[in-house]
């Protein structure tokens, strides 16, 4: 049985983001801390030819009691990790409700529509209020600055997991999460991805206190 | 050490469909795996091969899906339990040899499992391959969660041991690709030993020869079997029924289905008036189990993705059943009560339950999907596939694209089954124009390359992975050589099977289970073949430009280049840039005549942005995998690489 | 004179089968590209302005404004256009032996601009089988191996381009009569580009009635000559009415009736026999095997020939009478077909708010269509 109770069960995450950004790898990374935990987890994704620059979504379903679709029902998420700000609008089009909680990195990735100038990429600010307006409760981090400042961008998808940790929405916390790292990769990577996780968590809260963190 | 074989009885563990198959295959004590990579199905092949050190199975990653089953069902007759996986697709590549097979029997357990790719997320069709358990007349069964994809994998091959035939367990791409909780059972301890015994009586299936004739015998044993996998099926823990004693509907499902079946019928609130029966296997399909849900109601909503294949057999059932059970009014594909194309989802059978209870359902409050909806059209443009930063396919593509506009003859490239597909697309300057299974570029190629004396004088290419060129491209090669046929087939050769996650093929020095194979070097089988041979570096623009112009000169019979550079996600070159990379946007000409973008407007690799505010183009540093194609093609010279240190 | 983009010579040259091929559009940007003899666009531009359309020599060609802008005055409409004097010329021995054909004026008029460093390279163009091979040449030397007859038309510009953005400023470029249109309009700066600089220092026009396209022409000596190089082509002056192709084994005499369907359409259009915009014009000499007609037209060019002739790079003499009737019925005559076939296909002057490819005064069109 589980640890700790969920907000709702089953709880369902969605973590979004462009094909290479690591989204599958932050969905099974927190889908085996959980599993630890003692929930049943239930994770929908797509890959293959859908990740080449394309939207990328995971679905995650945390519950004390089954395994739920790897789809989740429209309208029906709890909370929102976005890699990339476009991607959040996308998936609380979808996914989204008055009560969803979205945890944003603001760092774009241009479409090669974009990228040709048949469209145009919202300004920032326009996103963070778009996603302000369809969320309960947005954050927005700097993660892939903040991974570059560490050598490596894809760190990014780790910190939003370690920033999810500090919403305190669902029970992950950093020693769930460096129990799992450190099974699958050599110790030098999980301590550096363990920092980013830690980064992550601090990010997230000093976005509560106001503050902005390097 | 991968985690498929590790944990101990009891245990739970989060896995893919994929792994849970592959280690429903260990529990069941398997001693040959052999398969052809093609999503949703790869990581089955993957994660046994990456044990096959500890557990003592053979692996390998056939040369097609043909060979695959060849290869399987040679463990079979040797008296192993084997494992043969496949795309859907590769369901029809094989086929031919599964009838035989079918025809003739199994002696070791051997289990099919085909992963089919519902609403074609990583395919260029819609396919399916339940129908061929029909065609075959085999038994099919269908995991309708992550745990019954392992525990049914085992009971498939205790199936077909006691039946004398193979059975196929499909998955789909939200079973395979994703995952879920999964208690482990044990791994067997091996001590498998592989005879072929053919010393007895022809017809004998444990000591004769193995093949499905005489066929008018081996067809009616081959029905045998199926009857005695159908009275087996009555009692298939896989097939069950939650809801109230006498529902005002029955729901019949299979596979990822019965879990949004469940959902929608919860979001809903009709437990209590709904019947959901979850069947595990569905051909043939238990007919005293299905009947005794069909008595007790008249309307049924049967959900399931691609073709009606389970509504079509209930249908028969029900029809055969009607003088006993009365009329069922059924819902389902045919009758448009759920889409008849793509992949099935909670909301789709939301939708339909609803509108046969005569529910309101919304899923958002009407206010916040509007408002969420114009955000999306007013900043969320569209993704479409592009090749990756640094991918070689987009220089190959590029000088494909512009060779055939020099030779201005409308020449164009036949393809195949690829991320090279994408040839077909903006991000491959829409070089592809045709483009079917796996080595029809060539084959097409080779018809086309014929029709010069009716006045056809375009001018012909044919591309092909190299993967692909062993899967598939070698007959339509030989034929096109041998008939004399004029065009220019090209290799993308990128060391390895690179859209499914660079499985080795014959061409490589490693075989699936990484153990030392002998390479087979493609130039020098298309020499002996016959065509004349070239290699080039497709990041060597000017040079691959060059080659192909002259091959495409030479109206004489077929010519090979192989573009040889690895994909940018190869092990041995992701997060290592060859060059760094750095634009000069006071040198960068932007939108004058001269240049006009061509970096971002045209060539629209991801790895370059437009810089609105400067008009000048930039590199995004995050993306840029740095293979430097993009400073030979700049025509200011903005764009310098410097090879990374 | 009307400057459009690349969308629009698209579609009023190459897709109306005007394109002779000149390179006038070749390695401006990355987008056309002459391949054996033929231009292709690479890639649509969207620029609604362009280089590409404003050189082009065979769409908005408003010959008013360049001969007001070249010659000072509008386009008299004169057979011959605009010159001052006329020779019979041929290379002197100051320019050294070479295998020239005919007179070798041009060869050596170019050595002679290169060695004087009037010119800092030569854009000519040399032949590679059938398939003409422009280049741009720094050494004198290497003149003679550009010299011999094409008849096909050339992408000899693109040459002209590259070396543009090669940084060269000061170059000669030989042309046919199409090529030094482009040249001309070129040099006039039609974008108004602040950063403009002229790269061309002397134009040396060569007399051209038709040209073969280099695609045709192939296909055609495939057929003849199946598996032959052609090592040298030769069309004899007039009454012959052949075209002599030489291989490695034998000489093929072609009536230049089976040929004249592989003259694109865009020469039918030209009206240019002695290339009027080059500083001097050169062609043969009829009845004078060994010589060269030149007309000198401009100051600069005048100089040229002078100074050449004092160094003995070329010999003059006094051009014939008769000869010079001759060549003004023939000039006069391109003329005439060419602005007729163009009223015919309405792309002189087209109507307001249409595109044409010549634009001339109407009362001159009048004069030099009248009979």
């Amino acid at each position: 049985m589980a640890a700790s109770t969920l907000p709702s069960d089953p709880f369902n995450l969605v973590i979004t983001g462009v094909g290479g950004q690591g989204n599958v790898m932050a969905s099974r990374v927190l889908g085996n801390i959980l599993t630890r935990k003692g929930f049943t987890v239930t994770i929908g994704e797509t890959f293959g030819a859908s990740q080449r620059g394309g939207s990328v979504m995971s679905h995650l379903r945390v519950s004390e009691e089954t395994t739920w679709s790897p789809q989740i029902p429209k309208g029906r998420a709890h909370a929102v990790i976005a890699l990339e700000p476009t991607e959040a609008v996308r998936v609380l089009a979808d996914y989204g409700n008055p009560g969803v909680y979205t945890l944003c990195n603001t760092r774009p990735v241009h479409s090669i529509a974009v990228i040709s100038g048949e469209s145009a990429y919202p300004e920032q600010h326009q996103v963070k209020q778009w996603l302000r307006d369809l969320s309960e409760r947005a954050w927005f981090l700097e993660a892939t600055n903040a991974a570059m400042e560490m050598g490596n961008a894809i760190l990014a998808n780790i910190m939003m997991i370690g920033a999810l940790s500090a919403t305190g929405l669902l029970p992950v916390d950093s020693q769930g999460f460096e129990a799992v790292i450190s099974r699958s990769m050599p110790a030098d990577k999980a301590a550096r991805n363990c920092e980013a996780f830690d980064i992550g968590a601090e990010m997230l809260r000093a976005a509560d206190r106001g503050q902005s963190v390097k | 050490m991968s985690r498929i074989i590790q944990g101990a009885p009891g245990e739970h563990h989060l896995f893919m469909g994929n792994e849970a198959i592959a280690r429903g295959a260990l529990e069941a004590g398997i001693s040959v795996a052999a398969g052809y990579p093609g999503t949703p199905s790869s990581e089955i092949i993957e994660n046994l091969a990456a044990d096959a050190s500890e557990t003592d199975v053979y692996v390998e990653w056939s040369a097609n899906e043909k060979v695959a089953a060849e290869v399987a069902a040679a463990a079979s007759f040797a008296g192993l339990r084997a494992l043969c996986v496949m795309k859907q697709n590769g369901v029809n590549v094989a086929s031919d040899f599964l009838l035989h097979l079918a025809g003739g029997g199994t002696r070791g357990g051997m289990v099919l499992v085909p992963c089919d790719d519902p609403g074609a997320l990583s395919s260029i069709n819609e396919g399916e391959s339940r129908h061929f358990a029909r065609l075959l007349e085999v038994p099919l069964l269908e995991p309708g969660d992550f745990q019954e994809a392992k525990d049914m994998i085992k009971w498939a091959f205790e199936l077909s041991e006691q039946i004398g035939n193979m059975v196929m367990v499909r998955s789909v791409t939200r079973l395979s690709h994703a995952s879920g909780d999964v208690e482990l059972g044990k791994i067997p301890e091996s001590d498998a030993k592989a005879r072929f015994r053919h010393t007895g009586f022809i017809l004998d299936p444990e000591q004769g020869a193995m093949t499905s004739a005489p066929v008018g015998y081996k067809h009616a044993l081959q029905q045998e079997k199926l009857q005695k996998a159908e009275a087996l099926f009555e009692d298939a823990p896989f097939n069950t029924y939650t809801g109230p004693e006498n529902p005002e509907l029955l729901v019949i499902t299979s596979s990822a289905c019965h879990l949004y079946s469940r959902e929608a019928i919860g979001i809903l609130g009709l437990e209590n008036r709904a019947g959901l029966l979850k069947l595990g296997t569905t051909w043939p399909l238990p007919r005293q189990l299905v009947r005794a849900h069909l008595e007790k109601c008249g309307r049924v909503l049967v959900v399931e993705e691609v073709i009606p294949f389970l509504e079509e057999n209930i249908k028969v059932l029900a029809a055969e059943l009607a003088p006993e059970i009365g009329a069922k009014t059924f819902y389902a594909k045919r009758d448009g009560t759920l889409p008849a194309t793509g992949e099935m989802n909670p909301d789709h059978v939301i939708c339909a339950l609803a509108a046969i209870f005569n529910l309101e359902y919304r899923s958002a409050p009407e206010q916040y999907t509007e408002k969420a909806k114009l955000c999306v059209l007013a900043g969320a443009p569209g993704r479409d596939l592009t090749f990756c930063p640094g991918c070689p396919h987009r220089a190959s593509f590029w000088t494909l694209h512009n060779v055939l506009a020099l030779d201005n003859r409308e020449g164009f490239v036949c393809g195949d089954i690829g991320c090279y597909s994408m040839g077909m697309r903006e991000t491959g300057f829409y070089t592809l124009k045709t483009m079917h299974a796996m080595g029809s570029g060539t084959g097409i190629a080779s018809g086309f390359g014929k029709l010069d004396r009716f006045g056809m004088d375009q001018s012909i290419v044919a591309v092909s992975g190299d993967s692909t060129f062993f899967h598939a491209v070698l007959p339509g090669l030989v034929n096109a050589v041998h008939h004399g046929s004029n065009f220019t087939l090209v290799i993308f050769d990128n060391s390895g099977t690179a859209m499914t996650g660079f499985q080795p093929h014959p061409g490589l020095e490693v075989d699936a289970m990484g153990k030392p194979a002998p390479p087979l070097d493609i130039a020098g089988i298309c020499q002996a073949i016959g065509a004349k041979v070239s290699v080039c570096d497709p990041f060597d623009l000017e040079n691959t430009r060059d080659t192909m112009l002259e091959t495409l000169d030479d109206r004489q019979g077929v010519n090979v280049v192989i573009f040889r550079q690895s994909c940018a996600l190869s092990p041995e070159k992701k997060g290592k840039p060859r060059y760094e990379m750095h634009l000069d946007q006071k040198v960068c000409m932007g939108e004058n005549c001269g240049c006009n973008k061509l970096c971002t407007r045209v060539f629209k690799c991801p790895g370059l942005n437009w810089d609105e505010k400067n008009q000048a183009a930039r590199i995004d540093e995050v993306i840029c995998a740095g293979c430097g194609v993009c400073a030979d093609i700049c025509p200011a010279g903005a764009i310098t690489k410097k090879e990374a240190g | 004179m009307q400057v459009f983009g690349p969308s629009e010579l698209l579609e009023d040259v190459l897709n109306a089968g005007l394109c002779i091929g000149c390179g006038a559009c070749v390695n401006l940007c990355p987008y056309f590209r002459s391949y054996k003899g033929k231009t292709a666009m690479l890639f649509p531009c969207s620029r609604e302005t362009g280089r590409c359309h404003a050189f082009c020599p065979k769409t908005e060609v408003d010959l008013d404004a360049l001969s007001t802008a070249v010659c000072g005055s509008p386009y008299s409409g004169s057979p011959t256009g605009t010159y001052q004097q006329v020779f019979m010329a041929r290379a002197g021995e100051g320019a050294g032996n070479g295998d020239f054909q005919d007179g070798g004026t041009v060869s050596a008029l170019m050595k002679f601009a290169l060695e004087s460093n009037m010119i800092d390279g030569a854009v000519l163009t040399g032949r590679n089988g059938l398939v003409p091979a422009p280049g741009l040449t720094t050494s004198a030397r290497e003149v003679p191996a550009f010299a011999s007859s094409k008849y096909t038309a050339a992408p000899t510009l693109a040459a002209l381009n590259d070396g543009f953005n090669r940084g060269f400023r000061q170059m000669g470029v030989v042309g046919t009569p199409c090529q030094l249109t482009a040249v001309a309009q070129m040099r006039t700066n039609p974008l108004q580009d602040a950063n403009f600089a002229d790269p061309v220092a002397l134009t040396i026009g060569l007399f051209c009635t038709w040209a073969l396209d280099t695609r045709g022409l192939l296909a055609f000596a495939q057929k003849r000559a199946p598996g032959e190089q052609i090592r040298k082509m030769h069309v004899p002056p007039p009454p012959a009415g052949i075209i002599v192709l030489e291989t490695d084994t034998r000489t093929l005499e072609i009536p230049l009736e089976e040929i004249r369907p592989l003259v694109p359409a865009g020469c039918r259009i030209c009206p240019d026999m002695t290339a009027e915009w080059a500083d001097l014009s050169v062609g043969a000499m009829e009845g004078k095997a060994g010589w060269n007609t030149l007309i000198v037209r401009t100051a600069k060019g005048n100089s040229l020939v002078r100074k050449a002739a004092v160094a003995r790079y070329l010999e003059l003499a006094d051009f014939p009478r008769e000869n010079w009737k001759d060549l003004e019925t023939a000039a006069a005559d391109k003329k005439r077909r060419a602005f007729e076939k163009a009223r015919q296909d309405g792309t002189v002057n087209a109507e307001a708010g249409c595109r044409a490819a010549l634009r001339v005064d109407p009362r001159t069109l009048e004069k030099m269509t009248a009979d």
